[in-house]
């Protein structure tokens, strides 16, 4: 797959604080990619600078080919934003708000129309077209926002923490949107996030920490990487089991009938547990989540 | 649909919309027009039409106030997000600027021409030709002030500040521009100021027209403050057009700079720039 962010030794200072601190990546085209840190990591000046906002202090940053501080009114064209707060118009409609932002990415007059109804469906906003703005709830604010985002039909869909300040079911119903568009459109979404659960369904993640890149890599490997599996077995006998672990020098712990142990990968379990199913009751596998990750790598819980 | 045309359309339409603003403005007009009127009127002797003269003075002045104070509208768009839409869109600077200006130009022109009716209604007389080259002028001078307002409203950023500023620069050089007190009025210290105030020169064009003083000679229209004589120099009405338009230049390129190069990060809802804003304030 082709490239269509690169991010070349990326850094912004403000003064003497050091937002980013000499970053690089590539982002796939048609990929979902998200970007995870805590407050303050740098997520959103890297993502502001991508959108034309800031500015850079060094390094090289191109979108579709396009450098992001010289062609900045390409760069513009070929992407869509979904802040973190909101940005439309209050005294509009719905409609409206998506009209002007069509005038003013030069939407094919005779598509827009088409191309307002198809992004409000998307996002189950079409009965509240004609309503003013300021009258909906937070969550079908945000599904307008991502609506307008992506009615000029952009290459890149940025969304800087499109779930934050929501209910949990309206966060579920956005991820659905989120992951419908990327397969309906084949669009690269960019997108910044603190809940950890929420980068799962990425097809790649990159973990900064106070302007760094500590991590970059698929959910499944980081997670293969620095957690682990772990099995929880509950015996008739655990003696039998127990020698297995001793025998093979995996480190367990044992409450009552109960064992709990950690394995690479959860095939690696499989071995144990199918030579000793006759002395097993139950037994629970539980993958590692990029919670885990994040506190392995950085040491510390992600701040909420 | 032309982005212009589009930020022109959608100033227009969320203007019409509050209602509380159309009426404040229509009614604000009508006040400055019968108060100033009536009470200036004694101070304008000498003059050969002191009610015209007035009124037209009066006039030029509600689109100076109404261009200006309209354009802090931006900073509505820059509290409330959309002025962030707006600068991440494919448009160039120029015609975001223009737009805006465009805008409040228009607004101010249409309550201008509802001041110039009742200015009729209350003594003025002009014909259909002067209506249109008043309308024409109208409309060019509240370009120009629109870019000057919007200029200070980007400097000033917050609604305070900008109130400050703007009655600051505006309310002296509404009492130097002649449109209250003719300029052969003001004592001869305050001259120079009445000079280089750029509403001095507003003023003569719009009531050189509204007085149909073409057929006045140099000297006359100096006698009645429309034309000035600087240092042996004259400054006719229409060269005073000419000065309003370069003004109106030169603030609009300021305003494509300011967007150009604005400081995104400090406007308000970029408060997300050192990451999680709006989780930071959960």
């Amino acid at each position: 797959m082709n490239p269509i962010i690169q991010v070349e030794h990326f850094s912004k200072r403000y003064g003497d604080f050091t937002a980013v601190d000499d970053i690089s990546f590539t982002v796939d085209e048609g990929s979902i990619f998200a970007f995870l840190g805590p407050n303050g990591a740098g997520k959103s000046t890297t993502i502001n600078t991508l959108c034309t906002i800031l500015d850079k202090t060094e390094g090289t940053l191109t979108i579709n080919g396009h450098d992001v501080s010289r062609d900045r009114s390409l760069v513009r064209k070929d992407i869509g934003i979904v802040f973190q707060d909101s940005t439309l118009d209050a005294q509009m409609t719905v409609e409206e708000n998506l009209k002007y932002h069509c005038a003013f990415y030069k939407v094919p007059k005779n598509e827009v129309q088409e191309r307002i109804t198809f992004a409000l469906d998307l996002v189950e906003l079409t009965q509240w077209r004609r309503a003013a703005l300021g009258s909906l709830s937070g969550g079908m604010k945000r599904r307008a926002e991502i609506a307008r985002g992506l009615v000029h039909d952009p290459k890149v869909l940025f969304l800087d923490e499109p779930t934050s300040g929501l209910d949990p079911q309206t966060r579920a119903n956005v991820w659905e949107y989120i992951q419908r568009l990327q397969k309906q459109k084949n669009m690269t979404i960019f997108l910044t996030t603190h809940y950890m659960d929420e980068a799962e369904v990425c097809s790649r993640v990159v973990i900064m920490d106070h302007g760094k890149i500590v991590a970059h890599d698929t959910p499944e490997n980081l997670k293969h990487q620095y957690t682990g599996t772990e099995v929880d077995v509950v015996c008739i006998q655990t003696e039998p089991l127990e020698s297995a672990l001793q025998e093979r020098d995996i480190p367990y712990r044992k409450a009552e009938n109960k064992l709990m142990f950690h394995t690479k990968k959860a095939s690696a379990a499989l071995d144990i547990l199918s030579a000793h199913r006759g002395e097993i009751m139950d037994f629970e596998v539980k993958n590692g989540t990029l919670n885990e990750v994040f506190l392995a790598i950085t040491g510390k819980e992600i701040r909420q | 649909m032309n982005p212009i045309t589009a930020i022109v359309q959608r100033n227009l339409l969320n203007y019409i919309r509050s209602k509380g603003r159309v009426f404040g403005a229509l009614f604000m007009s009508m006040f400055m027009l019968v108060m100033f009127s009536f009470l200036m009127k004694s101070a304008m002797s000498g003059l050969d039409a002191p009610m015209p003269y007035l009124i037209s003075g009066v006039i030029i002045m509600s689109v100076f106030q109404v261009s200006v104070n309209n354009s802090s509208d931006i900073l509505t768009d820059i509290s409330s997000g959309y002025m962030k839409e707006v600068l991440v869109a494919p448009i160039p600077r120029t015609q975001i600027s223009m737009g805006h200006i465009l805008s409040g130009a228009v607004i101010a022109t249409l309550q201008g021409i509802v001041t110039m009716i009742c200015g009729i209604v209350l003594g003025l007389r002009v014909g259909v030709l002067q209506i249109l080259l008043l309308a024409a002028v109208m409309l060019v001078s509240a370009m120009t002030f629109s870019a000057v307002g919007l200029f200070l409203a980007t400097v000033s950023r917050n609604s305070p500040a900008f109130q400050t500023i703007s009655s600051m620069i505006m309310m002296p050089l509404t009492f130097v521009s002649g449109a209250y007190i003719p300029t052969t009025m003001i004592p001869g210290f305050l001259l120079p100021i009445v000079y280089l105030n750029p509403l001095t020169y507003t003023t003569s064009i719009f009531r050189y027209i509204a007085l149909g003083a073409h057929t006045l000679g140099t000297k006359e229209l100096i006698e009645q403050g429309m034309a000035f004589l600087i240092g042996g120099f004259v400054i006719t009405p229409l060269m005073g057009l000419a000065i309003t338009l370069l003004i109106g230049a030169f603030f609009f390129v300021l305003c494509v700079r300011k967007f150009d190069r604005a400081d995104f990060s400090t406007i308000k809802v970029a408060t997300g720039m050192r990451g999680g804003g709006a989780a930071a304030r959960r």
